[in-house]
């Protein structure tokens, strides 16, 4: 305190020179004028008197000078000698020091690193004018608790005509992979059809030409014939934005003249390509499809639980005046939260678990200085009988650790500059925004908070232990080392137990997240992956032109026949929705003949899944009962069905489904239920497996299929080198048609690679943990066994056999262990109940995942209290004894 | 010793002019001086050089606060006297130098 407040003068002092010199001149005239009248008192002549006064007094600016420095200068002249005197010091056991700054660059760097990933996705606004004024606008349905982003047309409509709230809304629409031509050339893009204000909500300016306009906007049933595009996209058809103004492309059988290109970078929705305007209007007035995504931006002053009542009145009169809003409301959801909210919970559990690391690092170092501190007593004894005050010593001793920090915060900071290429490459490849993080403003200061706070944590408590110090005591102490001090020990040993606490709750984590994901492994997904190849394709139809269908059906069976012919090939089938795909998968409501058709929201739902014969076959499906669509299920002959277990199940309950009849909306017709399937779990493994309806595409069902291959285990086909045969079968059935090619395995890999990447990292930060601990423990119970040298010769000479001195030494560590490891055990505890929403099939209480952490953690740390106490029965006593 | 002049042991300083402004109450400083001189048997020789910053360093500590006042003859001068803290200080100090001149004197001893 008292040096704070002496810093403080100091610094008023530096602003304040002409008032203070003012002070000094007079006081020193005062001085000499005292000194002349004594002079003439004892009887010289008055100038003589004077300049006797003046030598005595001195130089008169020296001692101004003197005075100012003592007020200013002196405090950094002081902190400029601690530094020279610390690197002096550090230098000497450079071994120490380079350690301590290894822990230090290493804990420290992978918090920087992990910080700028939390930085950039969670904390920093995303890349929009006024962000944090944008909302995705949803439907909540009020039955079920559900939220989906998916609006209806007729909705929107209706909420941006009433809103106060909102600036500006607009929707959007469409998905990825459309097929496009650029020139001859067929390819898939992301196009996203938006109504008018779309980029007015974005506060978007054109990068090159222009952006959409309400003319844009197509009138009635006319299509828009104009589109923009992506800076990249831009780029990478045309080479440049300008050479991409004015040009025409396809985008699913639709001409489009390119009329501007966005600004780099933007690409909302996801990874959009292009923007096509579209009539919300014209997109059917039904209020039970959900179409559209829509997103707002609020009016500067509006509140966003605000702006939810409004909207929430607006919805109420709705769901009063149609049926099909009944049990429908809108919920109002931050873009950022919504495009990064699913993150969340993983990066918190990431960056708890790396400051954690960071704390046992800093015990440990703590640990160190505290164990050098010690050894030191005799040079700080003296230097403090010489004259230094406590707060010098505390301060020489602060100086150390700082510039330790320092040293070790710039070597973080490059080591962490090297870990985010590596998270940034290691990290699931749809985590968004992860191609923004960089080492910017926040993270600098970040890191150097984090320095200061170590040198705070690991620098302080040796500091003032070791101004603590009594002289006198430890000089006449004189050499002998018999005693370990009290308040030292104790300190080491709260070090001790934290980083073993720390460690167990790591270690507890780790274990609960590497179990459930294995259970994740383990799901049965009811299909098998493995030796599938997924090959992307589409041929568009426009407007369910029947011929057209027909053509594309023919088209797709005629190639599936001729890939079952290829050698190796054991099964082909086509198949609207991906397993394992990344597209939206939506469920609608079907109907059971001779059953009441149940109220909107409230009736049965599934996915409609249209497949070509084979499917079953190709993904290893068990068909539990009935039989596979076949060819000769053509649109003219009776309608049929296959469903999945699971809708069977809550359909029918006992009852056989064979030979009902289900359809999917009044205007459809009656199918008949052929075959029941085995479940699947498509994207998700941690989710049930939905209900699933499946139709033939052969009676015309579903969008254009992709083509899913096996190839026999017997053969040495590889299903990646099936790729080049698929290309070339398509391109003579249709030049036209775009293809991507993907291995069912790597798209199940896909799905896990969040659940993967935390569980790697917490667990690669755990072992970290647990072998600092280990560490830790290891040099402080060799160091204080140092420190007994003598009284353990004494002992030894005495009689103690070398169980003795083991249980001696190894008895006092064992003890502070079983505390650290207690005390982890219910930190764990309390942890392990936010994990929940991350744990799959494992208890968040899971007794085997805490054993084993004990038990880790507890093996390790007695190997690390062993081995130092096994060596201390080496101790020779004579020896020992004569050392000193 | 001779006739030379015994150099100020560092730390001690302190020590006197917080004794010198407790025993004697407000004080300029070239009161101080003299009277340090004046105990000392003009064995101390007082550089006014030496005791400002001394001063100023007491003052900043919060151990001794100062005013401007007029000295016994009618001139403006800097009038210093001890604080609560300076007191607390200065009881400290007199016990650390006795225990260290009680410490030196044993040493003394002990090595003749």
């Amino acid at each position: 305190m008292l040096h704070l407040r002496s810093l403080a003068s100091r610094c008023a002092a530096l602003f304040r020179r002409r008032e203070w010199e003012d002070r000094v001149a007079e006081e020193i005239q005062f001085c000499l004028n005292m000194q002349t009248e004594e002079n003439i008192r004892r009887g010289l002549e008055p100038p003589e008197a004077h300049a006797v006064a003046s030598r005595m007094l001195g130089n008169k600016t020296q001692i101004a000078e003197e005075v100012y420095l003592v007020n200013t200068i002196t405090i950094l002249e002081e902190t400029a000698r601690n530094i020279r005197f610390s690197i002096r010091t550090l230098r000497k056991s450079w071994g120490f020091s380079f350690g301590v700054v290894a822990v230090l660059a290493l804990t420290l760097g992978a918090n920087i690193a992990i910080f700028s990933v939390v930085n950039t996705v969670l904390l920093h606004p995303l890349a929009y004018p006024n962000s944090e004024r944008l909302i995705s606008v949803e439907t909540l349905w009020t039955n079920t608790g559900r939220i989906s982003q998916d609006v209806s047309g007729p909705d929107f409509l209706d909420w941006q005509a009433q809103t106060s709230a909102f600036e500006k809304m607009a929707v959007t629409q469409g998905g990825d992979d459309f097929a496009t031509i650029v020139g001859d050339h067929a390819m898939f893009a992301n196009p996203r059809y938006v109504s008018a204000d779309f980029f007015e909500v974005f506060g978007q300016t054109s990068f090159a030409g222009r952006l959409l306009s309400k003319q844009d906007i197509p009138v009635g049933e006319t299509e828009s014939s104009v589109t923009v595009v992506g800076h990249h996209w831009a780029e990478a058809q045309f080479g440049s934005a300008a050479a991409a103004i004015g040009k025409e492309i396809k985008v699913y059988g639709a001409a489009l003249r390119i009329v501007g290109v966005a600004v780099p970078g933007f690409r909302y929705p996801g990874s959009a390509d292009l923007w096509v305007p579209s009539n919300t209007a014209s997109g059917g007035t039904n209020r039970a499809q959900h179409y559209y995504q829509a997103v707002g931006k609020l009016k500067p002053d509006v509140g966003l639980a605000q702006a939810q009542v409004e909207l929430r009145t607006i919805a109420g009169n709705l769901a009063r005046q149609y049926p099909e809003n009944r049990v429908k409301t809108v919920s109002l959801i931050p873009l950022q939260e919504l495009l990064t909210g699913n993150l969340k919970t993983t990066l918190w559990v990431l960056m708890s678990a790396v400051s954690v690391v960071w704390l046992i690092g800093c015990a440990n170092i703590a640990n160190l200085l505290l164990a050098r501190a010690t050894g030191r007593t005799r040079e700080i004894a003296l230097r403090t009988a010489l004259g230094a005050s406590r707060v010098r010593v505390a301060m020489q001793l602060l100086t150390e650790s700082s510039l330790l920090a320092a040293v070790a915060g710039v070597g973080g900071l490059f080591f962490a500059y090297a870990l985010i290429q590596g998270v940034v490459a290691w990290s699931p490849a749809n985590l968004p925004r992860i191609d923004e993080v960089r080492i910017d403003k926040s993270v600098l200061i970040f890191a150097f908070g984090l320095s200061l706070l170590s040198t705070v944590f690991f620098g302080l408590v040796p500091a003032l232990q070791g101004s603590r110090l009594d002289p006198m005591d430890s000089l006449k102490q004189g050499g002998t080392k018999s005693t370990v001090s009290r308040s030292g020990s104790r300190l080491r040993s709260t070090l001790i137990v934290t980083e073993v606490a720390l460690s167990v709750i790591l270690l507890v984590t780790a274990g609960l997240l590497m179990q459930s994901f294995r259970a994740l492994q383990r799901v049965d997904l009811g299909f098998t992956t493995d030796r599938v190849l997924v090959a992307k394709t589409e041929y568009v139809v426009r407007n369910d032109d029947p011929i057209e269908i027909r053509a594309r059906n023919d088209l797709y069976l005629d190639l599936l026949d001729r890939l079952r012919a290829v050698p190796g090939v054991s099964a082909a089938a086509g198949v609207s929705y991906l397993p394992m795909g990344r597209e939206p998968r939506v469920a609608r409501d079907f109907f059971i003949q001779g059953r009441p058709d149940g109220k909107p929201g409230e009736r049965l739902q599934a996915e409609l899944h249209a497949i070509t014969p084979g499917y079953f076959k190709t993904l290893e499906i068990p068909l539990r009962i009935g039989r596979d669509f076949d060819r000769t299920d053509l649109p003219q002959r009776a309608q049929v069905a296959i469903v999945n277990n699971t809708l069977a199940r809550s359909a029918f309950r006992g009852e056989s489904p064979i030979g009902r009849h289900i359809r999917i909306n009044s205007k459809a017709p009656w199918m008949e239920i052929v075959g029941v399937a085995g479940d699947t779990r498509w994207q998700d493994p941690s989710r049930l497996p939905p209900a699933v309806l499946f139709v033939s595409s052969t009676q015309g069902w579903g969008k254009s299929p992709s083509i899913i291959a096996r190839t026999s285990a017997r053969s040495s086909l590889d299903e990646k080198a099936l790729a080049g045969t698929i290309r070339k079968l398509l391109h003579e059935a249709s030049p036209t048609l775009p293809v991507k090619f993907e291995a069912m395995e790597e798209m199940y890999d896909s799905t896990l690679a969040y659940p993967r990447f935390r569980t790697q990292v917490i667990t690669l930060f755990a072992a970290v943990a647990a072998l600092l601990a280990a560490v830790g423990i290891f040099s402080v119970q060799a160091y204080l066994v140092g420190q007994r040298t003598k009284e353990l010769a004494v002992r030894r000479a005495l009689g103690a056999r070398p169980a003795d001195v083991i249980q001696l030494i190894v008895g006092q560590g064992l003890r502070l262990i079983g505390i650290g490891l207690l005390l982890g055990l219910v930190g764990a505890l309390a942890v392990a109940r936010l994990l929940t929403t991350l744990l799959f099939e494992i208890s968040p209480w899971d007794a085997g995942t805490y054993l084993a952490a004990i038990a880790v953690l507890g093996g390790a740390a007695l190997l690390a209290t062993l081995i130092p106490a096994i060596r201390a029965t080496t101790i020779a006593p004579v020896i020992a004894l004569r050392q000193d | 010793m001779g006739k030379e002049k015994a150099d100020l042991l560092q730390g001690t300083l302190d020590l006197l002019v917080l004794k010198t402004v407790d025993t004697l109450g407000p004080l300029h400083g070239w009161g101080i001086a003299k009277r340090i001189e004046q105990v000392s048997q003009e064995l101390l020789e007082m550089k006014y050089g030496t005791l400002y910053p001394a001063l100023m360093r007491l003052e900043q500590n919060g151990w001794i606060s100062s005013e401007w006042g007029t000295s016994e003859n009618n001139r403006k001068a800097r009038f210093y006297s001890i604080t609560r803290q300076g007191r607390k200080q200065l009881t400290l100090e007199e016990k650390n130098w006795e225990q260290m001149a009680a410490f030196i004197a044993r040493l003394l001893g002990a090595t003749r």
